[in-house]
């Protein structure tokens, strides 16, 4: 049997080869020990000999294609790539041009005409219209809110939080880019097998977005789950998007692949051929 | 210009677990490339040690909500990496990292000496002795050695007291002392 001051030192001697993991004290009880004992002496010396050359070893690097793709999923994670290009706004034709005078005081006298005449035809509407632009309001406001609830929630720890968020968006009348960037990032990234396939179900009012087809091309893949896997499959299929054979067929190949997401990926394949 | 951000690790996990994506891309230029050899010395081939690296950063953004106010940043990130290794040689029963022919060597930078012959091939048996240890004490000597970890480190990614890690990893270098000995002894018999 070993001797205990023996078992004692093993545990010192891997804390000596690491700089700043002995104490004065320990490092003491140590030398004593090594002095001796002559087989723990030894061991000392082979075994920090060889801790000292592996820091012979040649440091590996990374291929600067690895920093590449990180920026990439990046950019593609952060940039609300869902919203909508604003128009550029486009030269004055050259009537506007000829039409508009290039005198100041003109330009005033057309402004306060205008301004009148708006008041005029604003003053004569107001009673018709007013209950009807409330309304409007109201529901623009109702409509916001929703989103916003349902932004709020998808950020939130729980899971079952974010499960409410997918559910709150699934009542909006139409889908928003920034609700529609929220439910594909939840497909992406969510830690939670529900609340992707709750995300993956609820974009199913926008199977025309061909950004969210390519981003659920990307997470097909990556995704570790048989039941988001399916539903991903599915989702491609119902959009008819072509585009998505090749990735099916990809994961078809695969040999890790779970049985019947195999056997949908190829009846997905047969699909999209037609 | 460029402008260092000062703030600690834990302070950008705790901002991207917030929601502010942007955070983890400081936490990248920190951490990618340790994570990179970490998977390289257990995997010993370049591009899955790549995958494995963007794999951890992916997750980390997957799981953003269990990173917990007053845990240690660097344990949660290694126990992530550790997860995604282990879930990698699952998928391809990669227990045993690449054989020695398939093996991607590292060019040393290093000015060679005299005995250069001798040393290249004393650091190819370490290599190979490195190599074949059980995958478990393999990471034991990675974590230790080359990712600069202290034992107190170690045993909170390993879940065991700083004084266990240490007998382990003795135990480690004393197999792989035994296996560098018994390689050495191949060679020249």
């Amino acid at each position: 049997m070993m001797d205990p001051t023996c078992e004692q030192a093993k545990a010192l001697m891997a804390a000596a080869w690491t700089p700043g993991e002995l104490d004065e004290a320990h490092a003491s009880w140590l030398r004593m020990h090594l002095t001796g004992c002559a087989s723990c002496a030894e061991e000392m010396s082979l075994l920090g000999n060889m801790w000292q050359r592996l820091g012979d070893l040649p440091v590996p690097e990374p291929s600067p294609a690895l920093r590449q793709r990180w920026e990439q999923t990046l950019q593609a994670l952060t940039v609300p790539q869902y919203a909508q290009a604003r128009p550029v706004p486009a030269a004055p034709s050259a009537w506007w041009r000829n039409f508009w005078p290039a005198n100041p005081a003109w330009q005033m006298a057309i402004a306060a005409l205008c301004l009148a005449v708006g008041l005029g035809a604003g003053f004569s509407m107001h009673r018709n219209d007013s209950e009807r632009d409330e309304v409007a309001r109201l529901r623009e406001e109702v409509s916001s809110t929703k989103e916003m609830v349902a932004l709020s929630l998808l950020q939130q720890q729980s899971a079952a939080e974010r499960l409410r968020g997918v559910d709150y968006s699934t009542r909006m009348p139409s889908m928003e880019p920034q609700v529609v960037s929220a439910l594909v990032h939840a497909v992406n990234l969510d830690a939670n097998v529900n609340v992707r396939l709750a995300a993956i179900d609820a974009l199913g009012k926008v199977t025309n977005n061909t950004r969210v087809l390519e981003s659920f091309q990307e997470a097909l893949p990556r995704e570790d789950s048989p039941m988001v896997q399916a539903a991903l499959i599915d989702y491609l299929v119902q959009a008819h998007d072509r585009n998505a054979v090749e990735t099916i067929q990809n994961l078809v190949a695969k040999p890790d692949v779970n049985p019947t997401v195999r056997e949908r990926a190829t009846y997905a394949v047969h699909q999209l051929a037609q | 210009m460029s402008t260092v951000n000062t703030s600690s690790d834990h302070e950008l996990m705790t901002a991207v677990a917030g929601g502010d994506l942007h955070s983890m891309s400081e936490i990248y230029e920190r951490r990618h490339k340790a994570l990179f050899r970490f998977f390289f010395r257990l995997s010993g081939r370049q591009s899955p040690a790549e995958d494995l690296t963007h794999e951890v950063f992916l997750r980390m953004i997957r799981y953003r909500h269990t990173y917990q106010s007053g845990e240690m940043f660097e344990a949660w990130m290694y126990r992530i990496a550790r997860n995604v290794f282990a879930d990698h040689t699952k998928k391809h029963r990669l227990e045993i990292p690449a054989a020695e022919g398939q093996m991607e060597m590292v060019e040393s930078s290093r000015p060679t000496p005299h005995d250069a012959a001798v040393k290249e091939q004393d650091l190819t048996l370490l290599r190979r002795a490195l190599r074949e240890l059980p995958p478990e004490k393999r990471e034991l000597i990675v974590l230790s050695r080359f990712q600069g970890l202290s034992y107190e480190a170690m045993g909170r990614i390993l879940g065991c007291e700083s004084g266990t890690v240490k007998v382990r990893v003795f135990r480690a270098m004393k197999e792989m002392g035994q296996v560098f000995h018994d390689l050495r002894r191949e060679k020249a018999s």
